[in-house]
């Protein structure tokens, strides 16, 4: 399937998932115009904000010079002893020294890499696609279909889909946005987009655990590992040609339904404990959350980018199985023969019929 | 003048009287359509069916349900949670009295609670809408004003979550130009349908109602 075939198809279903990036786009677009022209004038503190040092009777930050020694003190908190502070900024929450180590592996690493491990496979895809060009349907399409999800599962797919697209994209702002938007956009553009897709990914994360519950329950039966998956790894799905065989779920497929389950709780686990960081009295989940989220957002986009490749441009006809719930039947027979068989009763060797293409 | 000054100010007014009066306009002339006269002798109250009619469909058919129940759930917690959203968040509230019901007020719900009810809109919303366009039947008889009119309202309540923090005027200022616009559009679409509903549901239920049926 072409690129222009795709968009084609795209159109002419009244697409939503189009609609979906658009609207995206000219939310963010409408924030970044205003941004600049309001940030130094129209920027104010929110109303329960508090700054200590306006009045000067006010408690402020303790004399960290102090009257005694403390060296015992910062000593024993070196060596792993955790102490409750009594800083104004951190009140009842444990401290340690961990915090220098996790914010040097959150810049030196996190920060300075993450960006490019997407920019990355992206470049990687779009030189496969290149490369390899897209991966037809050897024998044409035959014009006849076969059922392969219901309505449910289609809304579940692109239900999560949205919202992880939306989490992916303001989690990107939220992480890489001083680093990345600030050298292009400015310092208060950056803050005023920050501010706002963090309310967003705040709002739309338990959106996120919802699907993913969702998506377990109706896609659990079929991604089961099963005997015929070891040939799909030592041929590498067919990466590097030859047949692989599949039931109703490749290995591919599997691989990515239970990353996005394991890694996906995690980030769901994680992103709760960053939202209510005072249910945690020891910094170090906190901190831990910090690190484990990026990483897991880092993965589950690099994945999702080569699911989304494989799944429109990449692939002929797989795309039809979430918009309409039919696949052809010769695609069906190409890349998931046990499961055509099973489901036609007719053995997938047999000649394929050719139809005309739509 | 700002420009949130501007889309708070006049261009709202002008956008809110819009929605009234075109909204009045379309609800007369919907009334005004009449019936065609029924000279067969009843064997029923028609203003009974009216009104059975409009409450018996907030209650799908257990037939139905098999296939209906992502739509209705959908329906629901996205009509619900926006009707919340809009009535009972704080800075609606606020808005609303200082600038409509010149200083009339009622309690607003704690921001976690109109936290819950925005998670029940926007997931209602896309699931409404994802339905939309992966379901063939839908996919065939939804056309442009259903997309728009979904994609509008979620651009309000995007921009307005957006704003959430209050930090930033800019945010205010194009959750409210979105508003003003939905405002402008709102009348002359199927979005129309959050004040047409009961006559549509009401001419069926007067109808069967008539004839002496349970609609």
């Amino acid at each position: 399937m072409t690129p222009q075939t795709v968009f084609r198809r795209l159109q002419e279903t009244g697409q939503a998932g189009l609609g979906f990036a658009l609207i995206l786009l000219c939310a963010l677009w409408l924030t970044l115009a205003g941004s600049a022209a309001y940030a130094n004038s129209h920027v104010r503190a929110p109303d329960n904000a508090v700054n200590s040092f306006d009045d000067p009777d006010a408690d402020g930050p303790p004399n960290t010079q102090g009257s005694e020694s403390r060296s015992a003190f910062w000593s024993a908190l070196k060596q792993g002893d955790i102490a409750t502070t009594s800083s104004s900024t951190a009140d009842g929450k444990a401290m340690q020294t961990l915090g220098e180590q996790w914010r040097l592996f959150r810049t030196q690493y996190i920060l300075k890499y993450s960006g490019w491990v997407l920019v990355g496979v992206v470049g990687l895809l779009m030189l496969y696609y290149l490369v390899r060009g897209p991966m037809k349907i050897k024998a044409g399409r035959s014009g006849k279909t076969i059922h392969r999800f219901s309505t449910v599962h289609r809304v579940a797919h692109w239900f999560i889909a949205s919202v992880f697209l939306f989490l992916g994209l303001s989690g990107f702002i939220i992480m890489l946005g001083r680093p990345v938007l600030t050298p292009i956009i400015g310092r208060e553009a950056n803050a005023i987009l920050t501010s706002a897709a963090l309310q967003g990914h705040n709002l739309f994360g338990p959106l996120f655990i919802f699907g993913l519950i969702w998506m377990f329950v109706k896609f659990v039966r079929g991604n089961f590992f099963q005997m015929v998956d070891f040939k799909w790894i030592f041929k590498l799905g067919g990466l590097l040609g030859g047949h692989v065989s599949s039931k109703k779920f490749n290995f591919g497929e599997k691989a990515w339904f239970w990353l996005l389950m394991i890694v996906g709780s995690v980030m769901s686990i994680t992103g709760l404990i960053m939202l209510f960081p005072w249910l945690f009295e020891d910094l170090r989940f906190l901190q831990a959350s910090v690190i484990l989220h990026g990483l897991g957002a880092v993965t589950l986009l690099a994945v999702a980018f080569g699911h989304i490749y494989i799944g429109s441009v990449g692939m002929e006809g797989s795309l039809d199985s979430m918009l309409k719930g039919e696949v052809d039947e010769n695609w069906a027979r190409e890349h998931h023969d046990l499961w055509y068989e099973e489901v036609t009763g007719k053995p997938a060797s047999e000649p394929a019929t050719k139809g005309e293409t739509p | 003048m700002s420009f949130l000054e501007f889309v708070e100010g006049p261009l709202f007014y002008f956008s809110g009287t819009v929605f009234v009066l075109a909204g009045l306009w379309r609800i007369i002339g919907l009334i005004r359509l009449g019936r065609r006269k029924d000279i067969s002798e009843p064997k029923g109250s028609a203003a009974a069916g009216f009104i059975r009619g409009n409450f018996r469909h907030f209650f799908p058919r257990r037939v139905f349900t098999k296939w209906m129940w992502m739509h209705i759930l959908g329906g629901y917690a996205f009509h619900i949670g926006l009707l919340v959203v809009l009535l009972f968040a704080a800075p609606h509230v606020a808005f609303l009295s200082d600038r409509i019901l010149a200083g009339f007020s009622w309690p607003a719900l704690p921001r976690w609670g109109f936290i819950i009810a925005a998670e029940f809109a926007f997931a209602g919303l896309i699931v409404l809408w994802v339905r939309r366009f992966s379901n063939p039947v839908m996919r065939l008889i939804s056309d442009w004003d259903d997309h728009i009119g979904s994609w509008l309202t979620f651009i309000v309540m995007l921009t307005g979550m957006f704003a959430l923090q209050e930090s930033h005027d800019i945010l205010r200022a194009i959750h409210m130009l979105m508003v003003d616009i939905w405002l402008l559009y709102f009348p002359f679409s199927r979005l129309m349908h959050a004040f047409t509903f009961f006559l549509s549901r009401g001419h069926t239920g007067a109808t069967y109602g008539r004839k002496g049926m349970i609609p």
